[in-house]
């Protein structure tokens, strides 16, 4: 008697959590990839993933990924893409070098960058939507012209490498780096959930006829939500340079796929719309910052890594992708 | 051989997460034909006919095909097999030609080497059109050529060119117009007459008593009964069916019953001399507490109108104004106080993958935002007044609106603009696909509207809903007014058809 009621509400909660499941496949799938990493890196690498040293150097590289991963939340949602954003690193890593050795001022290394971004947010957004061309294309544009800057400026230097002459360590320490983090993030989730910005984007992936039906005016908000992603993209390259403390001709270009990819390990649909959430931002760049780091502490050669990350890549995709529309037909 | 049995279907369940579509559901389609299938939006009548022509499973239950167990896999595999299924909502391959969207899936027959052999595709789709009655439209033609309603012909003969043995047929009519309706029911009589079967679901009562050959009445997934062809001629019919549908009494108040044409002084929209599209200089004023019905023919130019009045058409001359403002885009009409129901609910009216609550609210995002902060509080409690107003069937206002069934879709597309508090609402057919119970209840909407002082452009299709509800109709035809009628009792459908046609 005990038993069958023990049964029935074991039963119960297995039925919960299946339907959970079902209809929640991407989320479930970006939770588990993070959980299995963490357990199968723990394993691998003999605890030394918890070490101090190594929590640092995860913490450094999880920091970039997330900052710029969450302001990309913005253009993502909407079903576009930003893959400039790489390049444009690169470049702003390069101005700030020279701007700082030159003057001094990393205030108004700051300044330019944030104008440069707003700037690219602006042309990004407005071009794509003037010359009706998809987002890809205009980034795609930038990617090139950025990609030509850093080289000619580093050809004008003549050096392979420049390094910034100013002290950004403070920017490396575990507690700047939590407290941007979290404000970064809690400003992101506020924009995102509780205004217009982050409604109208949304809704703009989901259905952009239905949304201009509404009396949003589309193109002022894709402008927007560039520019929203540029103000994180100013914020993640000066924690990219107090990491590397130089830039050279190929500095920031992996990033623009990496924001991709961390997205999407963090559950999000590349056609945007409802289903993007804040926290397929932050699991994301954890579940892929912890791809680089764990394989390479578990001492998989390096050559291989990129391999290792594509199967993982593809096997949460597989996964997410998995996920039906359970819906009446009219 | 006569009334031979061809298709069973034996306790079909089908769940939809926490809902439950169908109920158990046995049915049976037999030979010769014409099975009318009636029921309000999710009663389980497109379900049901879905699955059997394969577009989804069933979650229990069996089905027996010609004596063998049937359970296809998707659409293609049935129409494989015989049965075939033509959709309510346009499913043509934009891009492509009218033939290539007829022998979509098909191309086999003509390919040799991996070669099409275009010229014989077309010719033999030529055929095809000719054969049906539809020789104007060119199978060589890019689809995209062709109106919603002769794109639906098309699909009609996409069905048709394999010979099905079951056709189900699944609101195809709304979107055609009088002679194609003509032309469509021949063909259905015509493949009754050759021992298939045909089962056919439409919200029109007067089209399933004159063309079908008995009727099932599905509600909240069951079936609720059948009437013979006998049964059906009796006097009373369409009432019992009525109340079979709805499970109570619709009474007499279906349309406004009051004859009252008074409106306020207060002009509320105003279209000035515009021309718009193929319309030239067309004048309309609407003042508050007015409902001005537009009508005619599909095709005759009165969406441009709607579509007009809501700033979604650049205008070729003229312009449209509410209170010395003029209207130029969605933005300004919103701002303005004016709503728009579009008549593409899927696509323009609402975000399917949107929450209702979403939905409802986006309209009015503009007016809750303080510094930039949105309120979910306030959300919630707007929400929650319009779900309560139009008794929005649902769990939680958070679920998908593509979860709803049609006519609760249609009350979300009412609702973000009563959650504006709008004061013209342009609505481009209000009642589309939508079943009796809720027709009923947006009429009563409709006349409480204009009890407030609204003012209303109602653009509709349906002639009885016209006569049934505008204080003015005006008739188009050719983008051109052709007639013009005020309320009255003594209104008939025959004194206004003249001016459309």
């Amino acid at each position: 008697m005990e038993n069958t009621r023990k049964e029935r509400k074991f039963n119960n909660i297995s039925e919960t959590v299946k339907k959970y499941v079902t209809g929640h496949v991407s989320d479930v799938a970006a939770y588990l990839g993070l959980i299995v990493c963490i357990i199968v890196f723990t394993v691998t690498s003999d605890g030394r993933l918890w070490g101090n040293y190594n929590l640092t150097v995860l913490l450094e590289s999880v920091c970039v990924y997330m900052i710029v991963s969450l302001g990309a939340l913005f253009v993502y949602s909407m079903g576009f893409m930003d893959i400039s954003v790489g390049s444009q690193m690169g470049v702003y890593c390069l101005l700030t070098i020279l701007i700082v050795n030159a003057t001094g001022s990393l205030l108004l290394a700051i300044a330019v960058v944030l104008v440069l971004t707003l700037i690219c947010g602006a042309f990004n957004g407005f071009v794509a939507v003037w010359l009706r061309l998809p987002s890809i294309v205009t980034s795609l544009f930038l990617m090139f012209i950025f990609g030509g800057i850093q080289l000619l400026i580093m050809e004008s230097t003549g050096q392979n490498s420049i390094s910034i002459n100013y002290d950004l360590s403070v920017m490396l320490e575990p507690w700047f780096i939590v407290i941007v983090i979290v404000l970064v993030a809690v400003m992101v989730f506020y924009f995102f959930n509780f205004t217009k910005l982050g409604k109208y984007t949304r809704s703009i992936g989901a259905n952009e006829r239905a949304t201009s039906q509404c009396g949003v005016n589309t193109t002022k908000w894709k402008v927007i939500a560039y520019m929203a992603f540029g103000v994180s993209v100013t914020i993640g390259t000066f924690f990219l340079l107090a990491r590397t403390g130089s830039a050279g001709k190929s500095t920031g270009n992996s990033y623009s796929m990496d924001v991709m990819l961390s997205l999407i390990l963090g559950g999000m649909p590349l056609s945007g719309g409802m289903k993007s959430k804040v926290r397929c931002a932050i699991i994301g760049s954890f579940t892929y910052a912890l791809l680089s780091n764990g394989l390479i502490i578990s001492g998989v050669d390096i050559n291989m890594v990129y391999i290792i990350k594509a199967i993982a890549f593809f096997i949460v995709v597989a996964i997410s992708c998995r996920e039906k529309g359970v819906f009446l037909p009219r | 051989m006569e009334n031979q049995t061809i298709l069973v279907c034996k306790n079909i369940v089908k769940k939809f997460g926490p809902v439950n579509a169908l109920n158990g559901v046995d049915f049976e389609v037999r030979r010769g034909e014409i099975m009318g299938l009636i029921g309000e939006n999710g009663s389980g009548k497109s379900t049901l006919t879905s699955i059997m022509a394969g577009m989804q499973k069933a979650t229990s239950g069996s089905m027996e095909y010609k004596g063998k167990p049937w359970s296809p896999d998707t659409m293609a595999n049935a129409q494989n097999e015989g049965v075939c299924m033509i959709l309510q909502e346009s499913n043509t391959v934009r891009g492509c030609t009218v033939a290539e969207n007829i022998y979509a899936g098909h191309m086999d027959k003509f390919t040799k080497l991996g070669i099409i052999n275009i010229r014989k595709m077309i010719k033999s789709a030529q055929q095809l059109l000719d054969s049906f009655g539809m020789g104007r439209i060119c199978a060589s033609d890019p689809i995209d050529k062709y109106s919603f309603e002769d794109r639906k012909m098309v699909e009609i003969v996409r069905a048709l060119f394999s010979d099905p043995e079951i056709l189900v047929v699944d609101e195809t009519t709304t979107a055609l117009s009088f002679d194609a309706r003509e032309l469509f029911y021949g063909i259905i009589r015509k493949l009754a007459d050759n021992n298939k079967a045909v089962i056919f679901i439409s919200h029109d009562m007067e089209e399933i008593l004159t063309r079908c050959t008995n009727l099932t009445v599905l509600r909240d997934g069951n079936i609720i009964g059948h009437l013979t062809r006998e049964e059906m001629d009796l006097p009373g019919a369409p009432e019992k069916i009525r109340y079979m549908m709805v499970g109570r009494e619709i009474g007499d108040a279906y349309y406004r019953n009051d004859y009252d044409i008074s409106h306020g002084e207060e002009v509320a929209l105003e279209f000035d001399n515009v021309s718009v599209g193929d319309i030239k200089n067309f004048d309309l004023t609407i003042h508050k507490g007015e409902i001005i019905g537009i009508g005619g023919l599909s095709g005759c130019g009165m969406r441009l109108i709607g579509r007009a009045g809501f700033g979604l058409e650049k205008l070729s001359g003229g312009e449209v104004r509410r209170n010395g403002k003029i209207i130029n885009s969605p933005l300004t009409a919103i701002n303005n106080g004016i709503g728009y129901v579009s008549k593409d609910r899927d696509t323009e009216a609402l975000i399917l993958s949107a929450s209702i609550s979403n939905n409802i609210t986006l309209p009015s995002l503009n007016d809750l935002s303080k510094y930039s902060f949105i309120d979910p509080r306030k959300e919630n409690a707007i929400v929650k007044k319009e779900v309560e107003r139009y008794l929005i069937k649902c769990k939680t206002p958070k679920q998908k609106v593509s979860t709803l069934s049609g006519g609760n879709k249609q009350k979300v597309s009412f609702a973000k603009w009563t959650a504006k508090d709008s004061d013209v609402l342009i609505m481009d057919c209000p009642t589309r696909g939508v079943d009796i119970g809720v027709k009923q209840s947006m009429y009563a909407f409709i006349s409480q509207m204009k009890k407030d002082g609204k003012a209303i452009l109602l653009i509709s299709e349906e002639l009885s809903e016209l006569i049934g509800m505008s204080d003015k109709i005006i008739i188009l035809k050719d983008f051109a007014v052709s007639g013009q009628f005020m309320r009255s009792p003594d209104l008939k459908e025959t004194d206004i058809i003249g001016s459309m046609i």
